[in-house]
């Protein structure tokens, strides 16, 4: 693609003076980051145009975890009915920034931020912000599985008893108002998008707990599902699966997509080559390189790291 | 050299040596159960087992196991027997030893040989030392073996002789003129021993090294559990024994047999006339009995836990959940750690000085509830914010992230997950208030040995009205009695003898059993309960 460079075992501090084979933009003078090429981050690489409407757009997104500047400055804009795909080494704010358009970022003491986050032209980090209505409406699937001790139906059908969806209770159920059918109906839909229905279709009220990693993986995508959100953030939900189920879920986000914006967390790059309509590329330090179409960030990224990274030369 | 064999993955049959220290095992562990027995008087030591007495019998076995120990030692030190032990038997050990042998060798050297102050502290540096020295310089398995096989030979040789035999006795001269006699020491000393050779031996069965500490470790501990369960037991089965015979005097089973009840407008004879659950205490009575004394013990259980448990997790919900964590929550912990440790007439002077002024001014049920609650609030707070505490943080924000408000998180998953431990400290609480005399003394006691007629029915004392405050309830209002109150009463002011309580004695244990039935009874359905919440929680 272009001459030779240094690449992430090369120590040496030379100057990348080549121009870059694909950015247009104007050579900048370099920043070190140490065992990566050294390079500026140029706001033109996480420019990405898209028709349609922006479902969230992030803009100068900072966050702190007490001293530690876990992102910095990240602006994106996340197109509605799609899938984003967010990639980079491990401890470079992925999942922070996840948590970041739930606002999930709130529940940690320690973490403070910095910036501007709107769904639909809302902005969510104002006064007044409705976060159990937020959440509702933005879903997330966490990188451990968390299922609650309940049964596995139980699990699912949470959220919606919760918010009033269905009602199970007894004074329903005394009044022959129990939505009981409906519930049994959510739980299969919601299992069978998550691949997971034929495993666990008898032991629906066994409890959760006894579920095996890549089990209870799904069943948390279930959950995440059976409430219905219009934005589902997944922080590598296929982690602990093998490739049958892999495969399945990759279906599940790529139907997803007909009527929702999925944003998912994955070191799989096959995975995100795979599913994405846009990837974004964070890199140590918690900076967002590269975003833009996943076809063009795979085969002709702007960013020499980001070439590197995704060459498999460091992360 | 001995200690020299390789470490086997599978280790082949077992040896003959391995046997006899196996045998000297489970010997030193007879000869525990033996000496527990004697403390408990299951035994006297002067009888005869087998024609032998059985001091002689105790002082037999400790020189045999004394020998065999120290002949472990030696055989291994000599390399008779394969074994892998460590340079020194360490710093534990040794201390130990030193301390043990300094305390014998002052004993006798004060007691039996008469000397004095100088004499004795010499005495036991001399033989202290000699221990240390000999457990800490050599080997492994002399270290730990010599020492405590003299000790059990030398306490065997004691008893033998009759140095310290069935009649002997230590007086202390001091003013109580308290004294150690034969019955309690040579158990005492014979359990220690037991103690001592058997963890030996079973060092010597492993082979010394760090399996032998390990095996050592093992038959000391489990030794000890079973002591503690073993005493458990015989405090209960004691218990049941004296009560049993005053409990059940007067039974009869038979159609009509029972006390009329009437049960939603039906009255009918009981098939079961149980006079001493049944009846209270009067003079018509052909068995006298303490319904009203359990009647109210369950009834103050029940309304502490109705007032207390609401509130304690509510409290508990609040400082945990909602309050942040700082200044505040620290001071409310230290407030209810103390609380719980306040002495119960503390809380019952503060039921005799609040409650009863402001409920009629007398004592009643309902000041006696209120009090016992008070003292299981802080228990109640403390567990219930443990275990809140120690659900997982994760299960929060799975439920936040799926938009469900905090307090249907708190009550659909903290909650729940939390609710065996509460339980649990709802168990411990109980089993103290129950229990409790003091708070009830000062307010709720009613007469000492009630009549039938004076049992409390809270159920059907409610009285309702159509003007404020719409229900009342008299038989809350009113002085009962309860079993560990009437217990207190019966034994130290001696009231049932000068009432009609025929047979006191009998009388009395009946009514300790009943009230630990009563308790065990709150144990086990708290203990039923929890098994319910937990297995809702787990995946069997
Ligand atoms: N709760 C927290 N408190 C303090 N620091 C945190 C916390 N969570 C994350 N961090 C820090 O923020 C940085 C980014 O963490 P983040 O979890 O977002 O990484 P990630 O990209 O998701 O990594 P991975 O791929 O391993 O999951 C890390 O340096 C991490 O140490
Ligand atoms: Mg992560």
């Amino acid at each position: 693609m272009s001459e030779t460079r240094q690449t992430a075992d090369d120590g040496q501090t030379t100057t990348d003076s080549e121009p870059d084979g694909v950015s247009a933009g104007t050579d900048q003078p370099l920043e070190v980051t140490s065992g990566e090429t050294r390079e500026r981050t140029r706001d033109a690489w996480v420019e990405h145009e898209f028709e349609g409407d922006a479902k969230l757009s992030v803009s100068d997104l900072d966050v702190y975890y007490g001293d530690d500047h876990a992102l910095k400055g990240v602006s994106m804009e996340i197109p509605e009915n799609s899938v984003t795909a967010l990639i980079g080494p491990s401890g470079c704010g992925k999942s922070t920034f996840l948590r970041c358009l739930n606002r999930m970022n709130d529940r940690i003491k320690a973490a403070s931020i910095d910036g501007s986050v709107r769904l639909e032209g809302e902005e969510i980090y104002q006064e007044g912000v409705n976060l159990v209505e937020l959440r509702k409406r933005v879903g997330m699937v966490f990188q451990s599985p968390n299922p609650f001790p309940k049964s596995i139906a139980d699990n699912i059908s949470y959220g919606p008893r919760k918010h009033g969806d269905l009602d199970t209770g007894l004074l329903a159920n005394l009044l022959g108002r129990s939505d009981d059918d409906a519930v049994d109906e959510l739980v299969e839909r919601s299992l069978r998008q998550a691949a997971l229905w034929d495993e666990v279709q008898d032991r629906l009220d066994d409890n959760a707990l006894g579920l095996s990693g890549g089990q209870q993986q799904r069943l948390c995508i279930a959950r995440a599902l059976a409430t219905d959100p219009e934005v589902l953030l997944m922080d590598e939900p296929a982690s602990a699966l093998d490739p049958i189920a892999t495969s399945k879920i990759e279906d599940l986000v790529h139907d997803l997509a007909e009527d929702y914006t999925v944003v998912i967390v994955t070191h799989n790059m096959q995975q995100a080559a795979r599913i994405s309509d846009q990837t974004a590329v964070f890199l140590t330090g918690g900076e967002l390189v590269e975003y833009g179409d996943t076809d063009q960030v795979f085969e002709d990224p702007q960013s020499q790291r980001v070439e590197d990274y995704i060459s498999g030369k460091f992360g | 050299m001995a200690g020299a064999t390789e470490s086997t993955l599978v280790s082949e049959d077992t040896t003959e040596t391995e046997a006899v220290a196996a045998g000297a095992v489970g010997l030193a562990a007879v000869l525990f159960a033996l000496s527990l027995a004697a403390m408990f008087e299951l035994v006297t030591i002067t009888d005869p087992i087998a024609g032998v007495p059985m001091v002689a019998l105790l002082g037999g076995l400790l020189v045999l196991l004394g020998l065999a120990v120290v002949g472990f030692g030696v055989g291994s030190r000599l390399g008779y027997v394969a074994t892998d032990p460590r340079p020194t038997a360490g710093l534990v050990a040794s201390g130990a030893f030193a301390l043990v042998w300094f305390v014998v060798g002052g004993l006798v050297a004060s007691q039996t040989l008469g000397l004095g102050t100088a004499g004795w502290v010499v005495a036991s540096l001399v033989t202290g030392g000699a221990a240390f020295a000999m457990s800490a310089l050599p080997r492994e398995d002399i270290g730990s073996t010599l020492p405590a096989g003299a000790l059990a030979a030398f306490a065997g040789i004691v008893f033998l002789t009759g140095v310290i035999g069935p009649s002997w006795v230590w007086d202390l001269g001091w003013e109580q003129q308290a004294s150690f006699n034969a019955e309690f020491t040579i158990p005492v000393l014979t359990g220690f021993c037991s103690l001592l050779v058997g963890w030996a031996a079973a060092k010597a069965y492993g082979g010394f090294g760090a399996r032998g500490r390990h095996i050592g470790a093992y038959v000391l501990v489990y030794l000890n559990a079973l002591s503690i369960i073993a005493v458990l037991f015989l405090l209960v089965a004691f218990t049941v024994l004296k009560g049993l015979p005053g409990l059940f005097n007067g039974l009869a089973f038979g159609a009509g047999a029972g006390p009329e009840v009437t049960l939603v407008g039906v009255t009918f004879s009981l098939p079961l006339s149980w006079p001493f659950v049944m009846n209270g205490v009067a003079l018509l009575n052909d068995v006298n009995g303490v319904l009203p004394a359990i009647a109210g013990t369950i009834w103050l259980v029940i309304g502490a836990v109705l007032f207390a448990v609401p509130l304690g997790v509510g409290a508990a919900v609040f400082i945990t959940e909602y309050a942040d964590r700082g200044r505040f929550t620290q001071v409310v912990e230290v407030a209810t750690n103390g609380l719980w440790s306040t002495p119960s007439i503390v809380f019952g002077l503060f039921g005799l000085a609040f409650l009863v002024p402001r409920l009629g001014n007398q004592k009643s049920l309902l000041a006696g509830m209120l009090t016992l609650g008070f003292m299981l609030l802080p228990l109640v707070v403390i567990t219930s914010r443990e275990s809140m505490l120690a659900v997982p943080d994760e299960y929060r924000d799975a439920s936040a992230a799926l938009g469900v408000t905090k307090w249907q998180t708190i009550r659909s998953i903290v909650l729940p997950a939390a609710l065996p431990g509460i339980v649990t400290g709802i168990i411990l609480g109980v089993g103290r208030i129950a229990g409790e005399t003091a708070p009830i003394l000062l307010t709720m006691s009613g007469s000492v040995a009630p009549p039938g007629s004076q049992t409390v029915d809270v159920v059907g004392g409610f009285q309702f009205s159509l003007a404020p405050p719409f229900v009342t309830n008299p038989e809350l209002m009113r002085a009962t009695s309860a079993l560990p109150y009437q217990l207190y009463s019966l034994i130290t002011a001696g009231v049932g003898q000068s009432s009609n309580i025929g047979a006191i004695d009998e009388f009395r244990w009946a009514t300790a059993l009943i009230l630990l039935v009563v308790v065990l009874g709150f144990y086990a359905i708290g203990i039923a309960t929890r098994y319910y919440f937990r297995s809702k929680l787990q995946h069997e």
